[in-house]
């Protein structure tokens, strides 16, 4: 132990090792990439980027389906329409037939053009087991009636979720997975996509994805869309306070995750802006429910049920937790996008509010009584009450609110205790009907509200619910509406919002779920070094600014191309 | 696991001690009532402790309520300050404390009943016992314990004080074993233990009347460093995440103050308290041990 | 001294069976399923669908087989270097995983360790010498290694990150590069090491520091020191071999230290979101991945028993008593 020498060599030797040992370095990042030529995004991936299958929904990294792959439709909820993206135009010559026209001119990158065949090809992988098989529920058959036409005939017509699809899911090239068989197409990583998009693939490490511009994209020439950052980089989701760190030194230019206090940051920094400049500052992108067990004797009570809507005071959560980042829901649930489907008159009737006593009202005549003076009701047969509101562990902004709704319920009789299981538990317990309450936001925003409707009233239940009616409500006439609702034509948008009127009628009689408040769009961006954000100004774009999965689909991917640098 | 590298008795080498009569303790008295380290030490400790036990008596909210205004800075009113939600930070501090008592208190405790047990036995036994009991005690100390524990935690469905404290006392003992063997062992050759054990005496007898009690100091310093030590580890399983549901301690201060971003939002008031709390207390518990060691080790007095 | 290797081997061979067999354990008791959380990423509603998947998945996570056979076939592939694979990182293999991180933690760990113990030793050493620095540096050691790991590490990145703007506040490398042998990646990847490994370094400083202190007090109190000094040898001369015998105890340490000093880096790494082994255990947790989970624990397992084999093969080189043994019995 001579003097520090030997350690220090040590030390830069790990240092080299280290440094050898990252992924294979290619490309022009040596350099790094230019810092005015690249867009630092965040608050989209949840873990390192590992697949780029389109067809593997909710587990490929995130741009896979918008950069590299493209749909045929994009879906514009301001303005209620679809714009033709992939598609060049669309026709109904009958109930049960879609013809659409591809674009010309497109090619994936490979260099081969895009064909009637792709689209064949990317639906006929639905008769693999993948989130889109069940088009085969309605769709016949699907066939290339020409070069760049494809023919869809549907055995039972529902245009509203026939063109969720279309304006949702991404078409791969047949050229390359024509071939593939059910355990490539369900598990291959795909690591070199081959895509139609604006973006390709550059690199990737643990902690962050980059896409590099796809400078042959059809979308410059057909669109006179320029898209701006020549790299994305994408980095990985880190902690709250980890994400805060970076975006007040604008190291990172986007933030699309719920930043507890960004309200504060975006009020003391110029540089910082949200869609809106005042509250909620954020635009609305789904409801959060709160979703009770029908199977539980008190919670399967519509009376008792709205004993605890009218409990809970939406205000102290949205002034707590979210500090005004989000704005209670409406009592039918819908989006504010989905306005025109709202009816209002009857909800004004109908709806609840947040009323204490007319909670310990209703508890009452209902016979929800507290008879044992433990502070707590319990059922009209004695028996006691007691729920548990699971919220995912570290989901700290729906923990708090949790304990907020637990609190609101105890003042009124009601036994409510928080629970917090891990996420993939509490998954595993709400398919099998093992919960008393949770909160749940499984359906954004969308282009329709049918894909609420199946949300709340999907029949019928199985023994695991996976993806809808986690609460097990049981209407059948709701769910004929529902039905009748997948079936209006997709621009008949009076004839749909007479269904959801009837379906608002049934949902506030028995409220089978309990529309909470809206979770954020949560997106704050810098503008150091890109400008021109979205947001509420009249001479700023009004596209989403987020990279979350589904949104480029509903117009986000403009949004690269009308950013702008800053000067 | 300890958290204090080579502190006295940590490694094997330190000198065994001597006999305990009845004018020593007198004189021990004497030497602790002017040793700084010692006084400091534990008037902080108390201090702390009292803080714990009395203070949430005088706090008439629960330290979760939301009672006052947002995010506001210590004032007459409000001590500590608020959080982001109005919660009021002293009642979470007090009851923050007296949970992190708790935890320390047991998982130390368990610790130290599990690791004198097993050293004490191994240590005067010797032969087969001391080999099997050296094994398990290597074997668990090589294992990285934290990491251990996260594994084992984070497979518990229901987390609270009582469980956490368990098993950071069923990870954290063989540092204490290894120690109190290589002392028993030494002293388990006396010519008393001997005379004792001549005399047909039972094993746990001799081993709580006459081993034991000539190293009742190091016994005491041991389970002080053991304490410390549980704090340590509570608050860093707290701070990842794994701490109690629903309650309150220093940890999950600390995890909600940073996983609210009260850094970024300059809420020092939410993240100076916890973090200085156990820094404070467990400083202060370190410094208090070496006092003692000071007053019981006539050798070291000198300096 | 060879008997002590090898009882030596044999403790860390059975701490390994321990660890794999604890390790295999644990997870298949922990609550969640692995297969149906894969799936409710993948949106399925069919029933049927569902079903299938499971199987195939249980399957290829080996699930369905009776325990015993799945504790054999986890032995072998333990020996072909396969854990599995992970959930969350589905379908990539959890070795691969891990070998990403581990030069990570190893690049923190490694020089936080050896230039602690280095500097807090000789520190140690020159406090035990005088009353005046023996009262400053000792409470300041003893606040240093109560100071909860992230606790330093949330103090460090805010002045000298968020506050200062000298260093990253994240990451393991800009996220303008990629990694490459140049003199801008490396002095980048330079910064982002700097501040989890000084947080790293400045807690167990202070650990080493005092425990060279307390170490060094009783040697010079041992009798031999008495009986030197009594000689009448110098000073520095007496020093030099309580420095010495101190050492021995310090070496020991450093085994017993290395569970704290891993979990240290562990937390450390959360705070500054450090791409290594730490950072993934969080993940994991997080994502029940427990693949992947099982394999970080076996990982560090490794690694300790590795570590620990290093320092008693130093500490046999050091002990004078062995070195003497060591040539007495080869003749």
């Amino acid at each position: 132990m001579k003097s520090l020498r030997l350690p220090a060599a040590l030390a830069a030797l790990v240092m080299v090792a280290s440094a050898c040992s990252g992924e294979g370095g290619e490309g022009g990042g040596s350099e790094g990439y230019p810092r005015n030529e690249t867009l630092y995004t965040t608050g989209t991936a949840w873990g390192p980027p590992t697949n780029w299958n389109p067809i593997m929904e909710g587990n490929y990294a995130v741009g896979t389906v918008g950069l590299v792959y493209e749909p045929l439709f994009l879906f514009d909820p301001n303005e209620n329409e679809y714009t033709p993206w992939l598609a060049e135009s669309d026709e109904w010559p009958d109930e049960n037939t879609h013809v659409i026209t591809l674009r010309e001119g497109v090619e994936w990158t490979d260099g081969e053009p895009l064909v009637a065949e792709d689209v064949v090809t990317t639906l006929e992988l639905g008769h693999f087991d993948i989130h889109y098989s069940n088009v085969w529920d309605y769709l016949e058959s699907a066939e290339a009636t020409g070069e760049r036409e494809v023919t869809l005939t549907f055995s039972e017509p529902r245009p509203q979720e026939w063109m969720n699809w279309v304006s949702a899911r991404a078409i791969v090239p047949d050229h390359i997975w024509a071939d593939k068989d059910e355990s490539k197409v369900t598990d291959d990583p795909n690591q070199d996509p081959v895509g139609t998009g604006a973006y390709v693939y550059e690199n990737h490490a643990d902690d962050r994805m980059v896409w590099k511009r796809n400078d042959d994209w059809w979308g410059t020439e057909a669109l006179g869309l320029e898209m701006k950052p020549t790299y994305i980089v994408d980095i990985v989701n880190a902690s709250n306070d980890v994400t805060m760190n970076m975006l007040n030194n604008h190291e990172i230019d986007l933030s699309n995750n719920f930043l507890p206090g960004i309200d504060q940051v975006i009020n003391d920094d110029n540089n910082i802006t949200s869609y809106y400049a005042g509250a909620p500052y954020m635009q609305s992108a789904n409801t959060a429910w709160l979703i009770p067990n029908h199977e539980h004797p008190a919670l399967g009570d519509p009376v008792f049920r709205s004993a605890l809507a009218h409990a809970i005071d939406l205000e102290q959560i949205v002034t707590g937790p979210y500090t005004n980042l989000v704005e209670p829901a409406d009592p039918s649930g819908l989006l504010p996008q989905w306005d025109d489907y709202i009816d209002h008159e009857l909800v004004s009737e109908e709806g609840f509010s947040f009323d204490a006593s007319e909670a310990v009202a209703i508890l009452e005549e209902a016979g929800y009584l507290d008879e044992d003076g433990d502070g707590f009701v319990e059922t009209p047969d004695g028996e006691e009450i007691t729920l548990t509101l699971e919220v995912p562990s570290g989901w700290t902004d729906w923990m708090e609110s949790a304990n907020v709704i637990a609190g609101n319920a105890q003042e009124v009789g009601i036994n409510v205790e928080p629970a917090f299981p891990e996420h993939d538990l509490l998954i595993e317990n709400f398919r099998k009907a093992e919960f008393d309450l949770m909160i749940n936001n499984d359906r954004g925003l969308s282009n329709t509200p049918w894909t609420y409707y199946d949300f709340i009233f999907q029949l019928p239940i199985n023994e695991q619910q996976t993806t809808a009616n986690y609460a097990r409500y049981e209407n059948e006439e709701a769910w004929d509406l529902t039905q009748q609702l997948a079936a209006v034509p997709a621009d008949d948008v009076e004839g749909a919002a007479e269904i959801t009127s009837d379906l608002q009628e049934i949902f506030l009689e028995d409220l089978p779920i309990i529309p909470l408040w809206y979770n954020g769009m949560w997106s704050q961006a810098s503008n150091n070094v890109w400008t021109n954000w979205p947001s509420e100004a009249s001479d700023t774009p009004d596209n989403f600014a987020t990279m979350w999965n589904n949104m480029y689909q509903m117009g986000a991917i403009y949004t690269l191309a009308e950013i702008e640098l800053a000067e | 696991m300890s958290n204090i590298p080579g502190a006295p008795g940590a490694a094997d080498g330190a000198s065994a001690p001597e006999a305990v009569g009845e004018r020593k303790v007198s004189e021990t008295l004497h030497f602790a009532r002017r040793n700084p380290k010692l006084l400091i030490g534990s008037s902080i400790v108390l201090i702390l402790l009292l803080t714990g036990l009395i203070g949430p008596l005088f706090v008439d909210h629960g330290p979760n309520e939301y009672v006052g205004p947002q995010s506001q800075p210590p004032s007459s009113e409000y001590w500590f300050g608020t959080t982001t939600f109005g919660q009021d930070i002293w009642a979470q501090f007090v009851h923050g404390l007296r949970s992190t008592f708790f935890t320390g208190a047991l998982g130390g405790g368990i610790a130290f009943v599990v690791g004198t047990t097993i050293g004490f036995v191994a240590g005067y036994k010797g032969g087969i016992v001391d080999e099997i009991l050296n094994m398990l005690t290597n074997v668990v100390l090589v294992l990285p314990g934290m990491v251990v524990l996260i594994v084992a935690v984070a497979y518990l469905d229901v987390r609270g004080l009582l469980v956490q404290a368990l098993f950071i006392g069923l990870t954290s003992w063989p540092w204490a074993a290894r120690a109190v063997r290589s002392q028993a062992l030494s002293l388990a050759t006396r010519d008393y233990v001997d005379l004792a054990r001549l005399s047909g005496r039972r094993t746990w007898r001799i081993i709580t009347s006459e081993v034991a009690p000539n190293m009742s100091s190091y016994l005491v310093m041991s389970f002080i460093l053991l304490f410390g030590g549980a704090i340590l580890i509570a608050a860093g399983l707290d701070f990842i995440g794994l701490g109690p549901a629903g309650g309150v301690s220093l940890g999950l201060m600390l995890e909600n103050a940073v996983g609210w971003s009260a850094l970024q939002l300059g809420m020092w008031w939410w993240f100076i308290p916890p973090g200085t709390g156990i820094t404070v207390l467990v400083g202060s518990m370190y410094i208090l041990n070496v006092g003692l060691d000071e007053v019981f080790n006539p050798k070291l007095r000198e300096l | 001294m060879w008997r002590y290797m090898g009882r030596k081997i044999g403790i860390y061979g059975i701490t390994f069976v321990v660890a794999v067999t604890i390790n295999w354990m644990i997870p298949r008791f922990m609550p969640g399923d692995p297969v149906s959380s894969m799936l409710s990423r993948a949106s399925i509603s069919d029933p049927e669908a569902l079903e299938r998947m499971t199987a195939y998945y249980n399957d290829v996570f080996g699930l369905d087989t009776p325990l015993h056979q799945q504790y054999f076939s986890f032995w072998a592939g333990l020996f072909r270097g396969d854990l599995g694979i992970s959930v969350w990182l589905y379908p990539e293999p959890v070795t691969d995983i891990i070998l990403r991180a581990v030069p990570f933690t190893v690049g923190l760990l490694l020089p936080a360790i050896i230039l602690s113990w280095i500097i807090g030793n000789r520190f140690g050493a020159f406090a035990a010498r005088s009353k005046i620095l023996d009262n400053t540096l000792l409470p300041i050691g003893y606040i240093l290694t109560a100071t909860p790991y992230m606790w330093i590490a949330l103090l460090l990145a805010w002045a000298l990150a968020v506050n200062g703007g000298f260093f990253p506040t994240a990451g393991g490398y800009s996220f303008a590069l990629t990694p490459s042998f140049s003199w801008v990646f490396i002095s980048n990847l330079l910064s982002h090491w700097f501040l989890p490994f000084l947080s790293m370094f400045v807690v167990a400083l202070g650990g080493w520091a005092i425990g060279m202190r307390n170490m060094i007090i009783y040697e010079l109190e041992a009798d031999y020191s008495n009986y030197l000094q009594a000689l009448g040898a110098p000073r520095r001369l007496i020093r030099r071999y309580a420095f010495r015998n101190a050492m021995l105890p310090q070496i020991t340490g450093l085994a017993v230290q290395l569970g704290t000093l891993i979990a240290g880096a562990l937390l450390t790494e959360i705070v500054f979101n450090y791409p290594g082994l730490g950072t993934l255990m969080l993940n994991s947790l997080n994502n029940r991945d427990f693949f992947l989970l099982q394999g970080i624990f076996l990982f560090v397992v490794i690694g300790v028993l590795i570590a620990n084999f290093i320092i008693d093969i130093i500490y046999v080189l050091v002990d004078p008593r062995t070195r003497v043994q060591m040539t007495g019995g080869s003749s």
